[in-house]
Formats: structure tokens, C-alpha cells, sequence
């Protein structure tokens, strides 16, 4: 019998009936693991405690008013938890032991979920395949040949593969979402300021956002129930009042008003998602959705701006790995100089070197002028005609990527494809939006396409009402090995 | 004299008096064992944030109007990105494009002239940790990292040492009267760099700007840069030419000594602070922040002179910032100033000293302070008398009048009564009386100890000196 593929509804069920306990769901958790080690999307598996907890609970009267009680949960590597080791897939942090919880992780713990164990990523969550982790790629759980996107690689593949039924990701530039898509689950990026990034290392401030990567639709909005709210501990969070985003899963869509940009559904996107995408919009149509094509300036821009912002802020919230405090430190170093440079080019891979690198050529001297207070300029731009849009439209609609899952072969050494990877999802990052990947279907060669819904800023619970919708018309069947195990 | 002309720009660093850090809810404190003030936002762990102390912000507001300054109302915090050991972050949050305060000024007093020391800006930063150098280990306390700093740069307008040393002095009499910063230079809460650079005539370009750096006292900031000018004149001279460079004063050598030679284009590839939003003063914000801030130094010395008290003790009643406080409590009463500074930085000074108490430690009130006052100036108690009971006046709760019964002090003031024991002494003292005609002054001294003596101290010394002096010239 397996648990963990059921719906969270279903689970709680079975604990408020006391027809199996917490314990059973750790222990299926850590035998697929164990089952699935090929699939390398974790980086650290905390058995002990994630059975110690579990022993806890099991004492426990479970509660019934809270849903997560009791379940499993991943979290990607680099959002720190208290005396569980924390990676960012990188060698810099390879003995990295933080102190303290991140405010997501305390938030996780408050409501007695079970942390099982830290996910696989790109170092530092620069990448969109997960091949910069110094500990090798996830495998995609549809054709382990193929990449599983990234950076939140390992959290996409431990839910895709039904190893856990929650996990935690960042999306700095698409980091969720797309991972997201290229596996087949559900993957939300809220807006900027609703989940607090007090634990999250930093990769770049002023775009990153944590989010939930989950089977299905209500369940990503059971999760961020549980991690929003305002945080002292980060100025950029913000004080909107709780709200449930479950609330409007159900109901009815027709007469919203959708739009879809011209550049998303132009030639960069492959013909079998456009297709796919197309079938999608004949069948909102049919269901009275408003759907209309509209040309949004600047999208286009989008990657160039990223790259700006997010490498040049990077290059300075990567400076704190120094060897001094924390983390790799080269052994027995000449002066400090030599502490500085060999720490940080043994610790760092060539990815995250190579955007450091620009990163700090970006912001020296004039060249902060030139490109990163212009490029913040223009990313202000670019909000405001998104936030035209939507004095029109309730909903953007598009692909989430441009071609499915490629192959983990493929040159890494390339980085302006892998850049391209994220040209639909980046625009959402730059502006502050929260947005959100659900599977729509499958290409020929049986890889999940995703679909990419952007609300205006604070709108989830509208993202998540139109999603469900979707999700419940086509039904798909998300579990990649259905078939080869017995039910 | 010198024939060159000096420029002189000072930069001072201020610890900001708050109870906790700028960014994290740490102590601010000092003098607390290594690394025990610290959390895991000042030693710059991965996934911390800052937050911003509302207190900072407040106390620089204050700052920035007691130096005058105009108040940037949007402003923000920008990084200065570089790798040092003692920068947790390798990066400190400071303010680069939009500093709190700008266009502001100090008044200093050179030789009796008034000069206008003007601040370019007045910005708000963190500290760095504080290192220690062992052997070849370098030691680093986190308690440091993240206090509060504002930076008051002048622009290049000073031009001597002394007047360099003026402004410290003053700032500094500014910084701790408004509660700024306790402004100790040995503590460090008060840190001063000078940029000094000397050119032949008014009318050549500004010479190539040397760097002083961590000036460990006020008077050295005279002396470091009284001996930087030398050096460079000495220079000139020579036809050498001066390199750009940061020096420090060695108190030992009595001169300053090179650190390093500066680098060119120094890179610190600032940007504006992604982690704190944008700041937004309103009208109501620097209201709230300025509404308690006293009687600034400048103003009160203004007043004390024109009550008739002598600069140099208006200057130390001033550096007693409680006796001040004390002392202005009766500006608008008709209190003499003069008799009552005198009694606060006499007697009442030399009994707080001597038993290390504050003012608000004694029975001094306001009250036995009027009626003190009163006596004295009105001759009913002598300086003896004071002496004799301040004791008394400091710690006991009676009043004035109460004190003089129980100790007995009957002055006698009557002029026929005091006539009479003038006359005897006279009388008794033929000798003194000669000499003091032969033109030896010292003589009537010792008359009227004895006079003293006779009355066991209870005659008042002014008319009893007047009498005598009458009565000896008579004899003349």
C-alpha cells in the first residue's frame, strides 16, 4: 500500500482515523528515497530526526483542523535549517551546519510537518537544470536521460517522483516553475514580500521568492497557507493579513479575462507545446474564458535585465564566503589574500564564478550606472506595463518553457541556451508577480509541458481558482511510474 | 611662519548611543567579553537579513539638525563591497547616494573670531568588527559589528591644525549634549580621519591629499596634523613630491607614519541595499525625533556671559553638563550668575569630586541653591561659612537657614561692633601698624588674621578689610 501518492485530504484522513500513524508515512518517505537514490534529489536525508519527530507525533492527538499535520516535506538546500546540514549544492557549504531555522522552516515545524530531508539544486540556485550542483544532477523521473530543470531541481523531482508529497523552492528567475513544468507537479512562485526570505541564502535579494512545489493544485495552496505572513526579520515581506488560498478552488471561471502575450506564444516556443497550449485555449474558450492576444513591451528585455540585477546583486551576497566564519575554508593559507582567493576558488563552481565575475564587472565604477541603476529603471518599466495588462485582464496566460526537459548531455558549457530556458518565467520575477506552473500534458516523447498563470501582484487565491480548473478539466494522470508498481 | 597654506577635511566616525544594533536587536554595548554581544545577522550568516533600528534613524535626525544640516527626507541604504576580515559581509551597508544630512556647519571660535566649519554630508552606516593582531593570528570581536555609525564629513575648509582641533572639541560638545553618542575618542565611539594636503599661495590647486587615519584623541588631531603639515612642507621644500598615501599618528614617535600607499580607483561598486526598502521621512518624523533636544552649548555660553560669568568659567560649567542643566533651571529667575556659578564650580564642584557623586546624588534643591545664593551675595555667609557647612548643605535634608542655627554661624556684620575689635587689634598691634605705614602691605594680612582670630571667624571679611583699610590710612 502506498500513502504518499494519495491526496493530503485523504492522508489526514487515514491519521484522524488512526488507520496508520505519522511513522508510516516517514518510513514509506525514506524506503522510495532509499528505492530512488539514482534519481539524486536529495542532498541530505535526515533520517533520525525526521523518525524521532515522527515517534513524537505518533504520541500526539493529530489535529484535525490542520491538513499538513503529520506530512512529509522536502526543502531545497538553500533555505537553512536549525542543526541539519544546508549546502547550496556547493562545496563552500559542504559542512554547513546553520544555527538557526529559516522563518519558512520555523513556520513548517510550528505546524508538526516532517522534514525529511534537503533537496538537490543548482550551487546557489544559479542554473535552470541543476547540473552546477557539486553534487551531480537530479534525474528527471520521466526519463531519467533528461534534466529536471532548475535550480529547484531536487524538490520538483522528489514530488514528481511521489518520493514526498510537499516540497519547499526558490524562484529567483523561474526557479520553481520551470523545474516544475519539466517534472510534471505544480509549482508556485508568490509575490515578492508574501513569504519572508529570512533563511533563504541570498542569491539575488530583490527577486528571490520561496514557494511550493506540490502533486496538485489545492495542495500548493494548502502549503503556502502555511509559510506566508509578515516577518520582522525581513523588511521585504509584507503585512498583507492571512488569507486562505484554497478559498475560490472550485469555483466557476467563465467571463474571466485572460491574456496571452504574442511573445509567449512566438517562435522560440517549440510547436508541440504551442499546440498543446492552443488545445488548452480552445477549451477555456469553449468555457466562456476571455482570452485575447496582447503585445507587452519589453518582455523580450526581460533576460538581459535579470542577468544584470540578479549577477550584480549576486556578486555581492556571494562575498560573504570567505572562508573566515563559516563553510570551506582553504587549509593553511599564506596571508589573507591567499585565504580569499583559494577558499573561493576551490569552494565555488564555474557557474557561480562566472556569474560573480560579471556580476562584480557589472557594478565597478561607472558600469553601475550604466547597466544596473538603468537596467532597475527599466525593470520598473516593464512592471508597469505588466500592471497595464492587468488593469484589463484578470489573468496572463502562456507556456511555462520553451521546449520540454532536454537531455542532461547536453552542452552545460553554453550558458546563454540555459539562460534561454527562462525567458517565459523571468518577466514574473522582474515585476514581483506571483505566478504559477501546472502540467497541461505530455509531448510525443511522453515529457510533461507545463502552463504558465501570472496574477497581479497579492492574487494567488485567483491563480489557484483558474489552475484547479485546468487541472480537474484535463485530469492527467502526473505519476510517472503508474503501472510498474502495485496499487 | 610657514609659507604654505594648509587644507584640511575631517571625517568623523560616531557610535550612535542606542541599546541595540542598526541591523540586528543586539546589545550595543562596550567593554563586554569577545563575541558576546553578537547574533547571527552581525557576523553575517548565510540567510540573514538586516532590520532597521527606528532609533538609528531617529538619533541621526538629531544629529544632523544640531549640525545644521538639510534633512534628506527619501533616502536609502546602499552596499560598499569590499573584502576585509573585520567586514562580516564583505560588504557594509552604508549610505552613499542619498546621506540623511547634507550642507551643514559647525561654529568654531578662532581667536576670538567666529569660523563656519562646513559639513558637506552626514550619513548613516554599521561598524565593522574590531581585530586584534597576535603574532601572526589576526582575532576578531563580533561585539562591534553593526553599532550604529554616522560619518560627518567637512568639506575642505579647515585650515590649521588648531582649528582642525576646534572642531573635534566642538563636535564633540555638540554630538554629547544632544545625546548622540557618548563620543569617547579612547573608547572609539568617537573616531577621526583627516585629509591635509598644503599648497604654496591661495591661488595654486590643492596639493596631493594625504589620509590620516584613526586619530586616537583630540589632541592629537592637532598634533598628528601640525606634524603631516611639516613633513609635507618638508617635502616641498626638498622639490620632492607627495604621494597619495594613509598614514597614522604614532604618539611614541611624535609624528605620523605610513600605512599604506593608495591605490588608485578604489572600486567599491556601491549599489542600493536590496534587503531594506527605500526610507521615507515625513514632516512628523523629524518633528518627533528633534522635539528633545536641549539647550545646545553655543546658546547657553551666550547667556552665561551675558550674565556676567567669565568665558572660561562658562566653558567649565558647560563641560558639566549636569551643573548646566542645574544652572539654566534658573535662567528665567532673577538668581546673580555670577555668585552662583561661583559656589557649582567652587565648593559644590570640589564636594562632588571628592565623593564622586552627581548633583541629582545630594540634597542640593533648587530651593537651598536660591536661598545659598542669596546669603552669600548678601554677605551673610562668608566663604569660610560655606566651606564650613556645604557638607551639610549637600546631605542633609534641612534648609539653609536651619544648617547656619545649628552650626552656630553667627556672622557679625554690625560695622560698630566690628569697628570696636578693630580698634583693639589696633591698639595691640602697634608694630604691624608701623610697618604698614613704612609701606609693607603684607602687614594688614596679618592684622586681619588676627581680627579673625579675636572673632573666631564670624567677622565678615569684606567690611571688616574696608574697616581696616579706613582705619590704617587714617593713621597714615
Amino acid at each position: 500500500m502506498r500513502y504518499l501518492d494519495k491526496d493530503i485530504k485523504e492522508i489526514h484522513e487515514l491519521l484522524v482515523s488512526k488507520k496508520i500513524c505519522p511513522l508510516d508515512l516517514v518510513n514509506e518517505a525514506l524506503e522510495l528515497i532509499e528505492k530512488n537514490k539514482d534519481l539524486n534529489c536529495f542532498i541530505t536525508v535526515d533520517k533520525e530526526n525526521a523518525i524521532e519527530m515522527a515517534n513524537r507525533l505518533g504520541e500526539m492527538e493529530v489535529d484535525k483542523d490542520n491538513l499538513l499535520f503529520g506530512i512529509p516535506i522536502a526543502i531545497k538546500d538553500n533555505i537553512v535549517t536549525k542543526g541539519l546540514r544546508t549546502t547550496c549544492a556547493s562545496r563552500m557549504l559542504d559542512n554547513f551546519i546553520p544555527i538557526y531555522d529559516a522563518c519558512v522552516v520555523e513556520k513548517i515545524k510550528e505546524l508538526n510537518m516532517i522534514i525529511i530531508g534537503k533537496t538537490n539544486m543548482d550551487e546557489f540556485a544559479m542554473g535552470s537544470t541543476s547540473r552546477t550542483s557539486y553534487y551531480k544532477a537530479p534525474l528527471n523521473p520521466w526519463n531519467k536521460k533528461m534534466i529536471s530543470g532548475g535550480s529547484s531541481g531536487g524538490s520538483a523531482v522528489a514530488v514528481g517522483a511521489r518520493l514526498v508529497p510537499l516540497a519547499l523552492g526558490s524562484d529567483t528567475g523561474g526557479s520553481i516553475r520551470q523545474p516544475a513544468s519539466y517534472c510534471g507537479i505544480v509549482g508556485m512562485k508568490p509575490t515578492y514580500g508574501r513569504v519572508s526570505r529570512f533563511g533563504l541564502v541570498a542569491f539575488a535579494s530583490s527577486l528571490d521568492q520561496i514557494g511550493p512545489m506540490t502533486k496538485n493544485v489545492y495542495e500548493n495552496a494548502l502549503l503556502l497557507n502555511a509559510i506566508v505572513g509578515r516577518d520582522e526579520r525581513d523588511l521585504t515581506s509584507s503585512d498583507k493579513e492571512k488569507e486562505d488560498f484554497t478559498r475560490l478552488i472550485g469555483e466557476d471561471i467563465s467571463g474571466m479575462r485572460v491574456a496571452i502575450p504574442t511573445y509567449f506564444i512566438s517562435d522560440i516556443v517549440e510547436k508541440e507545446i504551442k499546440d498543446k497550449f492552443n488545445e488548452l485555449k480552445e477549451t477555456l474558450k469553449k468555457k466562456n474564458v476571455i482570452i485575447d492576444l496582447v503585445d507587452i513591451k519589453y518582455l523580450e528585455n526581460a533576460v538581459t535585465l535579470y542577468q544584470i540585477i540578479a549577477m550584480g546583486e549576486a556578486s555581492s551576497n556571494l562575498a560573504r564566503f570567505d572562508g573566515i566564519r563559516y563553510g570551506y575554508s582553504t587549509p593553511n593559507p599564506t596571508d589573507i589574500d591567499q585565504l580569499y582567493l583559494k577558499t573561493r576558488r576551490e569552494g565555488f563552481g564555474n557557474e557561480v564564478k562566472r556569474r560573480i565575475m560579471v556580476g562584480s564587472y557589472l557594478l565597478s565604477g561607472e558600469n553601475a550606472q550604466l547597466y544596473y541603476n538603468k537596467a532597475l529603471k527599466i525593470r520598473d518599466d516593464m512592471k508597469k506595463e505588466l500592471m497595464k495588462v492587468f488593469e484589463k485582464y484578470d489573468l496572463i496566460i502562456g507556456p511555462t518553457t520553451t521546449t520540454t526537459a532536454y537531455s542532461l548531455d547536453s552542452d552545460l558549457d553554453n550558458p546563454l541556451k540555459s539562460y534561454m530556458d527562462d525567458v517565459l518565467v523571468i518577466p514574473v520575477n522582474m515585476a514581483g508577480l506571483p505566478a504559477i506552473s501546472i502540467p497541461i500534458g505530455f509531448s510525443n516523447s511522453k515529457m510533461p509541458i507545463g502552463m504558465h498563470i501570472i496574477g497581479k501582484p497579492f492574487s494567488e487565491a485567483t491563480i489557484y481558482k483558474f489552475a484547479s480548473f485546468i487541472e480537474k478539466e484535463l485530469n492527467l494522470d502526473l505519476n510517472p511510474e503508474r503501472g510498474d508498481k502495485d496499487e | 611662519m610657514s609659507n604654505y597654506i594648509p587644507t584640511i577635511g575631517i571625517e568623523v566616525h560616531v557610535e550612535l548611543k542606542t541599546n541595540t544594533k542598526i541591523f540586528s536587536n543586539a546589545i550595543n554595548g562596550y567593554g563586554m567579553g569577545a563575541n558576546t554581544l553578537t547574533n547571527v545577522i552581525d557576523l553575517g550568516y548565510p540567510g540573514t537579513l538586516p532590520t532597521i533600528n527606528k532609533e538609528v534613524i531617529r538619533q541621526a535626525i538629531k544629529a544632523a539638525t544640531v549640525l545644521n544640516c538639510e534633512i534628506r527626507k527619501d533616502m536609502h541604504f546602499d552596499r560598499k563591497n569590499y573584502f576585509y576580515p573585520d567586514n562580516p559581509k564583505n560588504y557594509q551597508i552604508t549610505q552613499f547616494n542619498t546621506p540623511i544630512g547634507h550642507d551643514g556647519y559647525v561654529l568654531i571660535e578662532v581667536d576670538g573670531v567666529e569660523k563656519k566649519i562646513e559639513i558637506e554630508e552626514m550619513h548613516i552606516e554599521e561598524d565593522t568588527c574590531k581585530s586584534a593582531h597576535r603574532g601572526n593570528v589576526t582575532l576578531l570581536d563580533f561585539n562591534r559589528a553593526g553599532v550604529p555609525l554616522i560619518e560627518i564629513v567637512t568639506k575642505p575648509c579647515i585650515s590649521s591644525s588648531e582649528e582642525a582641533k576646534l572642531y573635534i572639541e566642538k563636535l564633540r560638545e555638540i554630538l554629547l549634549y544632544a545625546g548622540i553618542s557618548d563620543c569617547k575618542m579612547e573608547e572609539g565611539s568617537m573616531r577621526c580621519d583627516a585629509n591635509v594636503s598644503i599648497r604654496p599661495k591661495e591661488s595654486a590647486p590643492y596639493g596631493t591629499k594625504v589620509e590620516i587615519k584613526n586619530i586616537g584623541s583630540i589632541s592629537n588631531v592637532g598634533l598628528s596634523i601640525q606634524k603631516e603639515i611639516m613633513r609635507q612642507e618638508k617635502i616641498y621644500n626638498n622639490n620632492e613630491t607627495i604621494t597619495p598615501q594613509t598614514r597614522r599618528f604614532d604618539s611614541k614617535l611624535n609624528d605620523t607614519v605610513l600605512m599604506r600607499v593608495k591605490e588608485t580607483g578604489n572600486d567599491y561598486r556601491y549599489f542600493p541595499e536590496p534587503d531594506i526598502p527605500f526610507i521615507h521621512l515625513t514632516d512628523e518624523d523629524i518633528r518627533e525625533a528633534t522635539k528633545d533636544i536641549p539647550m545646545l552649548p553655543d546658546e547657553r555660553r551666550k547667556i552665561y556671559i551675558n550674565k556676567g560669568i567669565t568665558r572660561v568659567n562658562s566653558d567649565k560649567i558647560i563641560n558639566h553638563r549636569e551643573m548646566s542643566d542645574f544652572l539654566n533651571s534658573f535662567i528665567e529667575s532673577d538668581l546673580d550668575f555670577v555668585v552662583a556659578s561661583n559656589l557649582l564650580l567652587g565648593d559644590i564642584a570640589s564636594y562632588l569630586n571628592k565623593t564622586n557623586k552627581m548633583l541629582k546624588d545630594t540634597l542640593l534643591s533648587k530651593e537651598k541653591f536660591v536661598v545659598l545664593v542669596e546669603k552669600v551675595k548678601d554677605n551673610k555667609l562668608t566663604s569660610k561659612n560655606v566651606k564650613d557647612i556645604i557638607e551639610d548643605i549637600m546631605e542633609k535634608d534641612l534648609t539653609i537657614d536651619d544648617i547656619i542655627e545649628e552650626k552656630g554661624i553667627t556672622n557679625i556684620t554690625d560695622n560698630s561692633i566690628i569697628e570696636s575689635i578693630v580698634d583693639k587689634i589696633i591698639e595691640d598691634n602697634m608694630e604691624s601698624v608701623e610697618d604698614y605705614k613704612n609701606g609693607h602691605d603684607r602687614s594688614i594680612k596679618y592684622l586681619m588674621g588676627q581680627i579673625m582670630k579675636e572673632t573666631k571667624g564670624q567677622a565678615e571679611p569684606r567690611i571688616t578689610m574696608q574697616l581696616l583699610k579706613e582705619k590704617l590710612d587714617s593713621l597714615k
